[in-house]
């Protein structure tokens, strides 16, 4: 069940009632309970293969730490990655490797037609292998002992708040948790439920307002002009930030209700002063994954090419990013793109420096908010390959069409269509600018003043219910 | 002087030519927090400038348990002398 559906909204107060009714230390158990459950009401197929992943991943940190031979450690390791890699790679490369393969069949006269099968990726199956395979390179590199208690390992695995669409966890930081002491925090807890009402409304009226907008242009490239791609272009990035970010919010409270302490998954992404500031900002918890996984051995191996060897290590890991998304060549474009501006940067980071040392620009507003501007066009830019559109084709044409079709008027259904799009922005933006630049000075959730926290609560909750999408939207980030 | 003073005047002059930074003096509690332009960029940038400067090879599992800046003094002086 989604965090947008009736049916969460009921199941997660009775699991919260429970929780805290049954003893400390039947707590966890519980929680594995209740996150079977949920993950049983989403197809009860995808539970056995989350059970085999959860499985394959226990047996093998297990050996790997049972072992003294470096060389049967690596080898272990190697095949449960391989296990493990097996479903994800199955279900979201299978019909791009099938297409290929035919393809290949036909130029050479062997093809042998029979009934096409359509897989549905199961829900999640990209977040929890990420964490799988996170847990196991943590134990081979003695980050962390092998746990024992099987029970814990399926917990970490199905934690209900983060399967479905991440933050994506690191074992170090969840099975302390797990295992220690479930005690019930009133600080916690309030907090938990602020960042759940914060993420409502991101998703709820953010995201689903300008989603609105964004798509009807999207789906129909050829009947909108340049200007309408444009303005939807610009938009589509806080339609993003506002799904993912507000459902991750959800996500982090949930888990912070019950006394977990779970990664931030963006921090304010859109103050970002270059591409390199951003992808610290942005889906975090995905960025930091790869950088540590995938990203730094492949740095350290090609080191002898000093900022060539940088160059490379970004733009693999960066197509890996693309690929991750999925199979579609648009990611891999996108991919490729963040890799080019990130290497871009790495190159001229020295001159850069010297160059804003000398004139004092990081005093400067100005050049803050140019920064700033231009890293979001950046990136909205790369955005229209990364999701905005179907095809590298789709694409390309989105962009010739802003660049040789920027003429008439910028296309909207009603002008309350425009009216409640721009309130709901605006709102996230004066929130975001205030914890951005005065950090501490007046807050609204954390005011000392009742009235105040509670007027805030009670304004968000008629937002939401004035002006949010409530009924079905899915979550962008599900479909990965 | 010291091994241990050598090693850390050689791995001062290593940082601030990689971090581009005349002004850093190296603790024992550093760590990339401390210093600006230290970020996942230019680490590996600094670990190849030691290894050339000091004529050894780190393996991927030493890189990782780099706590601070002590760590990395104490694993040079181990590399050096043995």
């Amino acid at each position: 069940m989604i965090f947008t559906s009736f049916n969460f909204l009921i199941f997660f107060p009775l699991v919260i009632i429970i929780y805290f009714i049954l003893p400390e230390k039947w707590r966890w158990k519980f929680l594995l309970i209740s996150s079977g459950y949920f993950y049983i009401n989403i197809k009860p197929v995808y539970a056995i293969l989350l059970l085999l992943v959860i499985s394959t991943t226990y047996i093998f940190t297990r050996l790997i730490d049972a072992t003294d031979s470096q060389e049967r450690k690596k080898t272990f390791l190697l095949i449960d990655i391989i296990l493990t890699l097996l479903p994800l790679f199955f279900f979201k490369y299978y019909n791009v490797v099938n297409e290929a393969t035919f393809n290949l069949l036909e130029i050479t006269h062997l093809r042998w037609p029979l009934p096409e099968i359509s897989w549905l990726l199961p829900i999640g199956i990209s977040y929890y292998t990420f964490m799988a395979i996170g847990y196991s390179i943590d134990v081979y590199n003695e980050e962390i002992p092998a746990e024992k208690n099987f029970g814990i390992v399926a917990l970490f695995l199905s934690f209900f708040p983060l399967v479905l669409s991440g933050p994506i966890e690191r074992a170090p930081n969840m099975l302390p948790q797990f295992k220690g002491k479930l005690i019930f925090n009133y600080y916690k807890l309030v907090k938990g439920l602020q960042w759940i009402l914060w993420g409502y409304f991101m998703k709820l009226v953010v995201a689903n307002r300008v989603g609105m907008y964004v798509n009807a242009i999207f789906n129909n490239i050829n009947e909108h002009n340049g200007k309408s791609l444009f303005v939807a272009t610009l938009l589509y990035p806080i339609e993003v930030y506002a799904d993912l970010g507000g459902y991750s919010l959800i996500a982090i409270g949930c888990a912070k209700v019950m006394g977990i302490d779970v990664m931030q998954n963006f921090n304010r992404p859109f103050f970002a002063t270059s591409m390199s500031d951003f992808w610290r900002r942005w889906h975090i918890s995905l960025i930091s994954w790869l950088t540590d996984y995938i990203y730094t051995p492949l740095a350290f191996h090609f080191r002898r090419f000093r900022i060539w060897g940088i160059v490379i290590a970004l733009m693999i890991t960066f197509i890996l990013s693309g690929l991750w998304h999925g199979a579609n060549l648009t990611f891999i474009v996108w991919g490729t793109m963040q890799g080019i501006f990130l290497s871009i940067e790495a190159l001229t980071n020295k001159k850069k420096k010297a160059f804003v040392r000398k004139y004092n620009l990081l005093q400067k507003g100005w050049y803050i908010l140019i920064c700033s501007v231009f890293t979001y066009f950046l990136f909205a830019f790369s955005e229209i390959f990364g999701g905005a559109s179907e095809s590298v084709t789709a694409g390309f044409l989105t962009i010739k069409k802003i660049f040789t079709d920027f003429k008439g008027d910028v296309w909207y259904e009603n002008p309350s269509m425009i009216i409640i799009t721009s309130i709901s922005i605006f709102i996230l933006f004066v929130v975001e600018f205030k914890a951005e630049y005065y950090k501490g000075q007046f807050s609204f959730f954390g005011n000392r003043s009742l009235a105040i926290r509670f007027l805030s609560y009670a304004f968000l909750v008629i937002m939401i219910l004035l002006i949010g999408v409530l009924d079905g939207g899915q979550f962008i980030y599900f479909q990965f | 002087m010291t091994s241990k003073e050598i090693i850390i005047e050689k791995l001062t002059s290593v940082f601030r030519e990689v971090f581009n930074n005349d002004q850093i003096t190296l603790s024992n509690e550093m760590t990339a927090k401390d210093v600006g332009s230290w970020d996942s960029l230019s680490h590996m940038l600094m670990i190849e400038k030691v290894e050339n400067t000091f004529g050894l090879k780190f393996k991927l599992r030493e890189i990782n348990k780099l706590k601070n800046v002590g760590v990395l003094i104490d694993l040079i002086e181990n590399k050096t002398t043995c």
